[in-house]
């Protein structure tokens, strides 16, 4: 068989390395889409798209990322015109209850001693609690810590400042500790207790959005 | 803060001051081992699998995706740079409109019709009768049926059904085609002219019993095209293509470069 053109060539290395990467944007498109089927057509449509605009994308450059772009901005324009929801946690006046947190010993009780993970009664609620999440915050958590993008990474796919990738991570994990607490609470896990308002151990350094300005004003200065 | 320290996205400096503070604080050190426990279990139960046949499906889909692009350059090609107005309307959207210019692409299907079945040997050529059908282009007879009905009666005579059917593509005119023989076969030729004027470059597919004729020719080299495979090759200046599919033969030769002479088998090929 006659060797392909160039561009028969350059188009099948190209899918062969994008698909590489295809169990990870399928799971990142279920939690998007919430629905299989639609996770495989939103799938599907973005590799497509990369194919169509491959030219654009600089080899050696991250191409993990660009997919992932790709396919955030598909679901966007797909489902979501106006862009991904704005969650009503999102400000600073927004739920100030959320970064209020339980104390120490509770927190452990979440864990299992043994394996330092959590216990299973309560990683059960996980997968729903993660699912409730408002879009924005589940899409930036699942970047995180399912696929380990970097902030950096994660600012570019979701286009948005790396300030408001912080923030959605951080009220997404407080939320998702707060339903496991619940769940915990329900099931007698644990025994409730007073919320604290502000940090009563040592400098605890709860995280709040006070700290976070801080820290960005510092990372500005130091940049 | 804890995020950021355990995402690993601190710098040294408040890393390290972060650190010495978990080391002493009870609430942080438990929060941080909550959000390790956290990530962990994510990890784990959020892992999910495409289903099997998805990346088959994808990986075709890519393909399909590539093989329009290159469809559309070679449009772009055929058509010549700028002169003519360009419609790159894919292949499989045939919305007819009025003052398009169409271009009529004939290609048979076996069918069982009784015309299909009939005796005759099989006559295998090489160069000559490449040779044959390139003189053909190069110096036509004219065409004895323009219209669709008459096309389609060709049919009759090469013992192969002759189905017309047309997509847009800007500039390019089907001409007419006629029965032309072949040896003791006979074989469809259908004539195209792209744009107008003297220069205008022309593509002749000649259609026949792929059973009963074989093109057999050292000088066409197998190319795959997409999802077509066709064999590509140059004979006295022009370029020549061939397709099959279906018991049918496609000879596309043509003024064009060889690169669009294969799309354009290819195209054949695809048509579903």
């Amino acid at each position: 068989m006659a060797p392909p053109t160039g561009t028969e060539q350059d188009g099948d290395s190209f899918a062969e390395e994008a698909l590489t990467h295809l169990d990870a944007m399928y799971g990142v498109a279920c939690k998007l889409t919430r629905n299989p089927t639609e996770a495989e057509d939103l799938v599907q449509d973005a590799f497509v798209k990369a194919m169509r605009g491959r030219h654009q994308f600089h080899a050696g450059t991250n191409l993990k990322a660009w997919l992932f772009r790709i396919l955030t901005n598909t679901f966007i324009n797909k489902y979501r015109r106006g862009g991904l929801e704005r969650s009503v946690l999102e400000g600073p006046d927004a739920d100030p209850l959320a970064d209020a947190w339980v104390s120490a010993s509770t927190m452990r009780q979440l864990r299992d001693p043994e394996t330092q993970a959590l216990m299973p009664i309560v990683e059960r609620e996980i997968q729903q609690a993660f699912d409730a999440l408002p879009t924005d915050f589940r899409l930036a958590v699942a970047l995180c810590d399912v696929e380990e993008f970097s902030y950096e990474e994660i600012a570019q796919i979701m286009g948005c400042p790396i300030g408001t990738v912080m923030s959605r991570l951080h009220r997404g994990r407080k939320l998702l500790q707060r339903a496991l607490y619940n769940h915990a609470l329900a099931l007698g896990i644990v025994k409730g207790e007073e919320r604290i308002g502000a940090p009563s151990e040592g400098a605890a350094e709860t995280p709040k959005t006070a700290d976070l300005a801080e820290y960005r004003a510092r990372k500005r200065g130091a940049a | 803060m804890l995020g950021p320290y355990l995402d690993g996205e601190l710098e040294a400096a408040t890393f390290i001051e972060l650190d010495e503070h978990v080391g002493s604080c009870d609430t942080c050190r438990e929060e941080t081992k909550l959000l390790s426990a956290m990530r962990g279990s994510l990890k784990r139960v959020l892992r999910t699998s495409p289903p099997g046949a998805l990346r088959e499906r994808i990986g075709n889909a890519m393909r399909a995706e590539r093989v329009r692009e290159a469809r559309s350059h070679a449009e772009t090609d055929v058509l010549g740079a700028g002169t003519l107005p360009v419609r790159l309307a894919s292949w499989r959207t045939m919305a007819p409109l009025a003052t398009a210019a169409a271009f009529a692409l004939l290609w048979g299907a076996l069918s069982r019709s009784p015309q299909a079945a009939s005796s005759g040997a099989r006559a295998s050529f090489g160069e000559d009768l490449l040779a044959e059908l390139v003189a053909e282009h190069s110096r036509p007879l004219p065409p004895d049926a323009t219209g669709p009905e008459a096309v389609r009666k060709l049919g009759r005579y090469v013992d192969v059904p002759v189905r017309p059917a047309s997509f847009e593509r800007g500039g390019a005119r089907f001409v007419g085609g006629r029965v032309m023989p072949l040896r003791s076969q006979r074989a469809a030729v259908l004539q195209y002219i792209i744009g107008t004027g003297d220069d205008a470059p022309r593509v002749s597919v000649v259609v026949y019993d792929a059973r009963k004729i074989q093109i057999d020719s050292a000088s066409l080299s197998p190319r795959a095209v997409g999802t077509a495979e066709v064999r590509v090759g140059r004979e006295k200046g022009y370029s020549v293509a061939v397709a099959q599919r279906g018991g049918v033969g496609y000879l596309v030769t043509s003024d064009l470069d060889p690169d669009n002479s294969a799309q354009l088998a290819a195209m054949v090929y695809d048509d579903r």
